[in-house]
C-alpha cells in the first residue's frame, strides 16, 4: 500500500487519505471485476442440439485449397468465393487481400475482396450464429489465433462441418481439408479473436442468422464497391423478408439509377414513397429521377413534397427543387 | 485526487473518442440523388430521437429528472444538442439499461436513464453535473 502512494506522489494530502483509499479500493474493485470477465469469456457454453440446431452437419460442395505460406487469408476467402460460385483462386485472390509487410490479411481487406467480386460479405459471432449458419449450408470463414493472447499466430479456416455429439468441429484448415479439431481447442482458439466469423453468400442468399440491419448494411457495402447489380439483387433479398426496410427501398432505387435503370429506379423510389410518406429522401431522389426523365411536372410535386417534410437534409432538398425549377424556365 | 480526476478524464475522452469513431461519417456527394447509406443514417437519428422523447415523456423519468435538480424541459433541449451519430449511441446505451416491469423497476430505470443521459451530455460539454468528468 505504501509503495503505491509514493507512485501517486504529488497531488495527495494527507486530509484526503481515507477518501484516497475508498477511490483505490474502487478502482481495486473494478479491475479484479474486469479480470474475471477476461477469464470467463473463453469458457462461453456451445448450444445444444436442438429443434432448430441439427447435432450434426457437414457440407459437402466446399473446395478445399492448399494455403501457400501465411497464405490462409487468400485461401480461405477463395474457397468461400468458390463455394458461392465465383471462379476464383488463391493466387487471383491474394493481391486484393495479402498485406506483405504484415505477412497476413487484415478482416476489412477479406471483407471488401469479397465485395468487390459481388459476393455478401456478413460478419458473425459466436458459437451459436456459427452452428446456424453451417446448418443452413453456408461455409463459414473463422478467425483464430493459434498461439497466445501476448504472442498471438492468427489464422484463417473455413468450418465446413460440426458434430456436437462427438464434440468437433470440422474445417478446412492450412494443408488439412475435413480437419476435425475438438470443440474445447476451436473455442479457446476462435475466442481469441472474438468468435470473428465471416459469410461470403450470393446475394439472393440470406444469412440464417440475418437481422435487418446488418443484412442491408452488407448490401450497402456492396453498392460502395461499384457492385450494382448485385446490389440490387442484395436489396431484393432483403425486401422479400423485410418488405418495410427503408433502406432496401432507398437502395434499391439508387442502386438502379447508378446503372442507369432510370424507370425501375423510378418504381422503387416510387414504392419507397409509398411506404414511407414522411420520409424526404425517397420524394428527393423520385423528383430527381423523374426529372431526368422528362416527367418535370410530377417531379416539381415530389420535390417539393421533400422540401416540405424538412429534416436535416432539407438543404439537399432545396438544390434539388432549385435545380428543376431551374430547368423549367 | 487530481491524479485519479486527470485519470477519469483521460479514461472518459478515450471513452467518448471510441465510442464517436464507431460512426460512420457522412459521405459527401454532389449528385443531387441521396446516398443509400445518408438515407439510413437520418432515419435512424429521427428515430432514435423520437425514442429518447418518449422516455424524457414519463412521469417517472421527469421526477427523477426533477429529483437532480433538472427541468425536464432542459433534459429535452440537451438531447436536442447532440449531433445524429451522438443521440444514435445515446438511444443504444438507453436500450441496454435493465428495463423492470413493476413500479421499482421503472424507478431504478429512471434513475440509470437519467445518469446516461447526463453522463454523456456532460462529456461532451453541454453539461457541467458530474467533476470527474472535467
Amino acid at each position: 500500500m505504501l509503495a503505491r502512494r509514493a507512485d501517486f506522489g504529488s497531488g495527495f494530502h494527507s486530509g484526503q487519505s481515507n477518501q484516497f483509499q475508498a477511490y483505490l479500493a474502487f478502482l481495486l474493485f473494478i479491475a479484479i471485476n474486469l479480470m474475471f470477465i477476461g477469464c470467463a469469456m473463453p469458457q462461453r457454453k456451445w448450444p445444444q442440439p436442438g429443434e432448430h440446431l441439427p447435432s450434426r452437419h457437414e457440407l459437402e460442395s466446399v473446395p478445399f485449397y492448399p494455403q501457400k505460406a501465411f497464405h490462409c487469408g487468400p485461401a480461405t476467402l477463395a474457397m468461400a468465393l468458390a463455394w458461392s460460385g465465383i471462379r476464383a483462386d488463391t493466387d487471383t485472390v491474394a493481391p486484393e487481400v495479402f498485406t506483405p509487410s504484415i505477412k497476413g490479411s487484415l478482416q476489412p481487406a477479406m471483407i471488401a475482396a469479397a465485395r468487390r467480386h459481388g459476393r455478401i460479405a456478413y460478419p458473425i459471432s459466436g458459437p451459436v450464429a456459427m452452428l446456424m449458419e453451417v446448418s443452413a449450408g453456408h461455409p463459414v470463414v473463422v478467425l483464430q489465433n493459434l498461439g497466445l493472447s501476448w504472442k498471438p499466430v492468427w489464422h484463417y479456416a473455413v468450418v465446413v462441418g460440426y458434430d456436437l455429439d462427438q464434440g468437433i468441429v470440422i474445417v478446412h484448415s492450412m494443408n488439412t481439408p475435413r480437419k476435425r479439431l475438438s470443440l474445447r481447442v476451436f473455442e479457446n482458439t476462435w475466442a481469441r479473436s472474438g468468435h470473428w466469423g465471416l459469410l461470403v453468400l450470393p446475394p439472393t442468399r440470406l444469412p440464417a442468422t440475418a437481422t435487418q440491419h446488418d443484412f442491408v448494411s452488407a448490401v450497402v457495402g456492396l453498392e460502395k464497391a461499384g457492385q450494382y447489380q448485385a446490389a440490387v439483387q442484395g436489396y431484393k433479398t432483403a425486401l422479400v423478408r423485410w418488405p418495410d426496410s427503408l433502406g432496401a427501398h432507398i437502395g434499391l432505387g439508387n442502386s438502379y439509377y447508378a446503372l442507369g435503370d432510370k424507370r425501375s429506379a423510378e418504381a422503387a423510389f416510387r414504392q419507397a414513397s409509398r411506404r414511407f410518406p414522411t420520409n424526404g429522401s425517397a420524394f428527393n431522389n423520385l423528383a430527381q429521377v423523374l426529372w431526368e426523365l422528362g416527367k418535370h411536372q410530377e417531379a416539381l410535386e415530389a420535390a417539393r413534397k421533400a422540401v416540405k417534410l424538412g429534416g436535416p437534409l432539407v438543404n439537399r432538398y432545396r438544390e434539388t427543387l432549385q435545380q428543376i425549377q431551374a430547368g423549367e424556365r | 485526487m487530481r491524479t485519479i480526476r486527470r485519470l477519469a478524464k483521460s479514461v472518459s475522452v478515450f471513452v467518448t473518442v471510441s465510442m464517436l469513431s464507431l460512426v460512420v461519417p457522412y459521405q459527401s456527394c454532389l449528385a443531387a440523388v441521396i446516398g443509400t447509406e445518408t438515407a439510413l443514417d437520418v432515419a435512424r437519428g429521427q428515430e432514435a430521437r423520437q425514442y429518447l422523447e418518449g422516455v424524457l415523456a414519463r412521469e417517472v423519468v421527469q421526477k427523477a429528472l426533477t429529483a437532480q435538480g433538472i427541468d425536464p424541459k432542459e433534459a429535452e433541449r440537451r438531447v436536442e444538442g447532440l449531433s445524429n451519430a451522438e443521440v444514435v449511441r445515446l438511444a443504444k446505451k438507453v436500450e441496454e439499461l435493465p428495463a423492470g416491469g413493476d413500479a421499482l423497476g421503472a424507478i431504478i430505470f429512471a434513475g440509470l436513464f437519467v445518469f446516461v443521459v447526463l453522463l454523456v451530455t456532460d462529456i461532451l460539454g453541454y453539461t457541467d453535473v458530474f467533476p470527474f468528468v472535467k
